[in-house]
């Protein structure tokens, strides 16, 4: 029944259906998550408005230009954060309090159950809704006049986008099959995809070569800023290949892990 | 139904050592030693069956039904159930198979038990009449009912146990693994969650694989007994069979005057070679003795001619004494009163 994808899509419809569910039944959880993070980047254009106001390019980046950007980074962040929040509890508690199991006990990709346990986790509807604000407002302010491929291309960047950000998340969560819990491993790793929300312009080689070969969270955020802002295509047309690298480089890692679970406790 | 072939299951832990300077060093040279939690286990289950799972903590039972369940995959050997390799084909397992860990949660935390009944009727397809007669026995016999639309997290572990218990038989599974399953339930829920497999098993032929520290759910539940001890299987077949086993029988009396609990015990013992004798926790005396070197008539007319008996009985053998004797390598049962 659920083995085709077609089950799996129509339970996924249900869990949404359940999430959203969720969402109304924790409605302060869901204003003090939007609220927190709509002060946070609040701040952050704050700040690079201040810095801004003293010079009138970064590096060869306008002000417009890095909201532009900060705002590409928001979109696939959000859409993976809708998704796959659950990870964090794996990577948290689920293998160290010996809760993983329940997701290999029932006849749905485990995968899959894990996630659907919190699917449209309300921060992601603040990244998106942000995003979203960023790139228009700053799209207009630029005067920006998009052609007809970069129209076509704008969702398949935001996916492509969101799919790394989701296999880097998984390939570190799923190292708990083996350290027991990977928070620290995941909290640094997030933090690392913040600089991504900057021109990469600004930062020493090595760090811009981590962040495009590495940890390629330039491909969620500045390889298709700078690509619907100058039409340059040098990075972005590397965007399949490495998005599919890194899921394969994640669902390997979860599949061993996977086969060497083992359950603590009676 | 359910096979297993050499089922064996290492388990590699690392070594730690105490104190601030032991922690540092084990950072750098980290020293794993091997663990054999199931040594080459092998056994097989009929269909329909209900068999106990039996043996002391750490016998390695909770192991078992994790590879049974396809949780964890074998150092080496395998298993069957349903025909099907659970831990290669996890799905097609699970589709079969309804499992509680009385230690731990599989529902939905944040859920109601409804959204979470919901929820598994779509994962598993289960059609709505099967569903419909399931709910309507969780309401009679586990008043379902009375959960609510609370989560289950703010549950207490009784109210969260029924929901497991309820969760686990849902789709009708052709096996159910239950490790202690009635973990904070009180008699009369006890009773119905027994009532409710043993229905499973008469109308649906469901297989039940129970481990359970309360005795009592394995007399009431089971008909076949798997003892494992130290990783491997020491008995297989009927519980019946496993209480005829008892290869000690005893014989408890009173006394009056004669001589002092020293002196009887001695006299016991020398007069019937084999026997050993000890004061019980009541003050009575227990004598044990090899049920193939004497009757317990012989053992009777010995003490009828000896002392002078103020009250006797023979107790039957029963599963805690068995079980008791065959973890500890057949040591009498009397020896524990420490008086001898």
């Amino acid at each position: 029944m659920n083995r085709t994808p077609g089950g799996h899509l129509r339970l996924a419809f249900f869990l949404g259906g359940v999430g959203l569910h969720r969402l109304t039944a924790y409605r302060l959880d869901f204003l003090l998550g939007s609220g927190a993070f709509l002060v946070r980047v609040g701040l952050q254009t704050l700040a690079v408005g201040v810095v801004f106001t003293h010079v009138p390019a970064i590096a060869g980046w306008s002000y417009p230009q890095v909201l532009f950007l900060l705002g590409c980074s928001l979109l696939p962040r959000g859409l993976d954060h809708l998704f796959t929040d659950q990870l964090w509890e794996l990577s948290r508690k689920l293998i160290q309090r010996g809760e993983f199991y329940r997701y290999l006990i029932r006849p749905v990709n485990p995968l899959f159950s894990l996630l659907s346990e919190r699917f449209f986790h309300p921060d992601g509807f603040g990244e998106l809704a942000v995003g979203a604000v960023l790139v228009l407002w700053a799209g207009a302010e630029l005067g920006l006049d998009p052609t007809a491929l970069q129209w076509a291309l704008v969702l398949p960047l935001i996916v492509c986008g969101a799919l790394i950000h989701a296999a880097v998340k998984l390939f570190f969560a799923s190292l708990s099959f083996w350290t027991v819990t990977s928070m620290p491993a995941m909290q640094t790793v997030t933090q690392v995809s913040e600089f991504a929300g900057y021109p990469l312009d600004l930062y020493h080689p090595s760090l811009r070569m981590l962040l495009t070969w590495v940890l390629p969270f330039a491909f969620t955020s500045y390889a298709p800023a700078v690509y619907l802002l100058h039409g340059s295509t040098g990075l972005i047309r590397w965007l399949p290949v490495v998005t599919g690298l890194s899921l394969l480089a994640a669902l390997s890692l979860w599949r061993r892990g996977l086969s060497r679970y083992e359950m603590t406790g009676s | 139904m359910i096979v297993a072939e050499g089922l064996t299951k290492d388990f590699r832990i690392a070594e730690r050592r105490p104190g601030l300077l032991g922690s540092l060093s084990t950072l750098l040279t980290r020293e794993y030693r091997t663990v054999r939690a199931v040594d080459g286990i092998s056994f097989r289950l009929r269909a329909g069956s209900k068999t106990a799972y039996i043996g002391a903590n750490g016998a390695g039972k909770s192991t078992t039904i994790k590879m049974l369940t396809g949780i964890m995959t074998p150092s080496s050997g395998r298993c069957l159930v349903n025909g099907v390799e659970p831990y290669r084909q996890r799905r097609e397992n699970a589709r079969s198979i309804g499992v509680v860990f009385g230690q731990r949660s599989q529902l939905w935390w944040d859920l109601s038990v409804p959204d979470s009944f919901q929820i598994l009727r779509r994962i598993y397809g289960i059609p709505d009449a099967v569903y419909e007669r399931n709910l309507a026995l969780y309401r009679e016999l586990l008043d379902i009912d009375a959960l609510g639309t609370t989560p289950v997290r703010q549950l207490s572990l009784g109210q969260r146990m029924r929901a497991e218990i309820a969760a686990s038989l849902l789709h009708d599974p052709k096996v159910v693994f239950w490790d202690e399953p009635t973990i904070g339930l009180d008699m009369v829920l006890k009773e119905a969650v027994r009532t409710l497999v043993n229905r499973a098993n008469a109308e649906l032929g469901t297989t039940v694989l129970l481990t359970s520290h309360d005795l009592s759910d394995i007399s009431a539940i089971c008909d076949d007994a798997l003892v494992v001890d130290g990783g491997r299987v020491v008995h297989e077949g009927t519980l019946h069979d496993l209480l005829r086993r008892a290869d000690r029988r005893s014989v408890v009396f009173d006394h009056r005057g004669g001589p002092g609990a020293q002196d009887t015990v001695l006299r016991i013992e020398t007069g019937l070679p084999g026997a050993t004798a000890g004061l019980t926790n009541e003050g009575r005396i227990r004598v044990d003795y090899p049920a193939d070197a004497f009757t317990s008539r012989h053992v009777l007319g010995f003490l009828l001619e000896h002392f002078e008996l103020a009250d006797c009985y023979a107790p039957e053998p029963d599963l805690e004494t068995v079980l008791r004797q065959t973890y500890r390598g057949g040591v009498p049962a009397a020896r524990d009163g420490g008086a001898v």
